[in-house]
């Protein structure tokens, strides 16, 4: 399928664009599912025709992470609220052959803070960032997010562990009808 | 005791069971807690029946609740569990619901939440585990602090309660933390 008619334009970056997920996606599991064991393409096309059974407008949705060279998805977002679309929680898988994730998912990231909360009028979008990944933090408070919580030792890594940090995007439109 | 996976003095905790469905409803009708809820619901035993089913469809699983029995009796009273786990990184989030109200008060949480802590490390090996309390409820962020939960953080206006937006407070907890919390806790003669 050529995706190019899918990219949305409030979507887009310098490297890299979101877009919601194809069929064929799944023969590149690997690149934006994460999961506890690798999947292959019969287990990734299950996973997106389940992901896809709720309505257009519905609470949880993934969107493929794509270098706007050529295409190729290097993760996904999954955004989920738990109540209806007033607050929602972002979670990132990247394609773990990436030298560059930290990058992408910073890229990302702020793409998304600017098209949840200024655009959907989101009240709150949520991120976990593991203390390692100095990109995204840098690009979570740029995008004025606010630092919420640290797990300690959350993300095991070769040899350690290191924090996950938790960064809130406050609407600052309801931030000022709450006052 | 009925398949426990893990018993104390008082209470066992064992898998959730399809027969549950109809006492988790009676349970869930009989709520005099206007506290714990932003809003009471009544609940069906069909969707309590769908939700045991659908919880041990995925193997290993992204959630997991045990329900918690009296050792006198096997009357179910509540469940406690994790969720969102992750295998790979050995976290998970923590909860516990304890049943109808005149069982709360006597201890039972506090030994079925000491069970679950001791199944999550030293069984399932896990690492650290966090939990949220919304923000009034300082009787649920005590009860962690003495099951040896530091403080994390506040996450902001993730409910309603009296019409004002409240914040989650965000606790967490490593195997060493737990360790010397469960000790005191035994020290102390499990009160």
């Amino acid at each position: 399928m050529d995706v190019q008619g899918l990219r949305p334009v409030y979507l887009r970056g310098p490297r890299l664009y979101l877009r919601a997920m194809v069929e064929a996606d799944k023969e590149h599991g690997g690149a934006w599912l994460d999961e506890t064991f690798p999947v292959n393409a019969g287990r990734a096309g299950k996973a997106l025709e389940e992901e896809h059974r709720g309505p257009i407008r519905r609470v949880q949705r993934r969107l493929a992470i794509a270098l706007a060279d050529g295409d190729p998805v290097v993760g996904s977002v999954e955004i989920t609220s738990r109540d209806g679309h007033r607050t929602c929680q972002a979670s990132f898988s990247m394609a773990p052959w990436r030298e560059d994730a930290d990058a992408l998912r910073a890229e990302a990231l702020g793409l998304l803070v600017h098209w949840l909360r200024d655009e959907s009028e989101l009240m709150v979008v949520t991120v976990g960032v593991a203390a390692d990944q100095p990109e995204t933090i840098a690009a979570a408070e740029a995008a004025g997010m606010v630092r919420g919580a640290r797990l300690r030792e959350w993300f095991g890594r070769a040899g350690g562990r290191v924090d996950c940090l938790i960064y809130e995007a406050l609407n600052p439109r309801w931030e000022v009808r709450d006052a | 005791m009925r398949d426990p996976v893990i018993a104390g003095e008082r209470v066992y905790l064992r898998p959730a069971e399809a027969t549950d469905a109809e006492v988790m409803a009676a349970i869930d009708a009989a709520e005099t807690d206007t506290f714990m809820w932003r809003a009471r619901v009544p609940t069906s035993p069909l969707e309590h029946a769908h939700w045991i089913a659908e919880m041990y469809e995925q193997q290993p699983p992204r959630h997991l609740w045990l329900a918690v029995c009296l050792v006198e009796g096997d009357r179910l009273i509540g469940h406690v569990g994790i969720v969102d786990i992750d295998w790979v990184h050995r976290t998970a989030e923590t909860g516990s619901v304890l049943g109808p109200a005149e069982v709360r008060g006597q201890g039972y949480g506090t030994e079925a939440k000491h069970l679950l802590l001791e199944y999550c490390f030293d069984r399932l090996n896990f690492h650290v585990l966090v939990s949220h309390v919304d923000e009034p409820n300082t009787r649920s962020a005590a009860a962690l602090a003495k099951q040896g939960y530091r403080p994390a953080g506040r996450l902001r206006w993730t409910d309603v309660k009296d019409g004002r937006y409240v914040d989650s407070l965000v606790f967490d907890l490593t195997r060493a933390d737990w360790v010397a919390a469960r000790d005191a806790w035994r020290a102390r003669g499990r009160g």
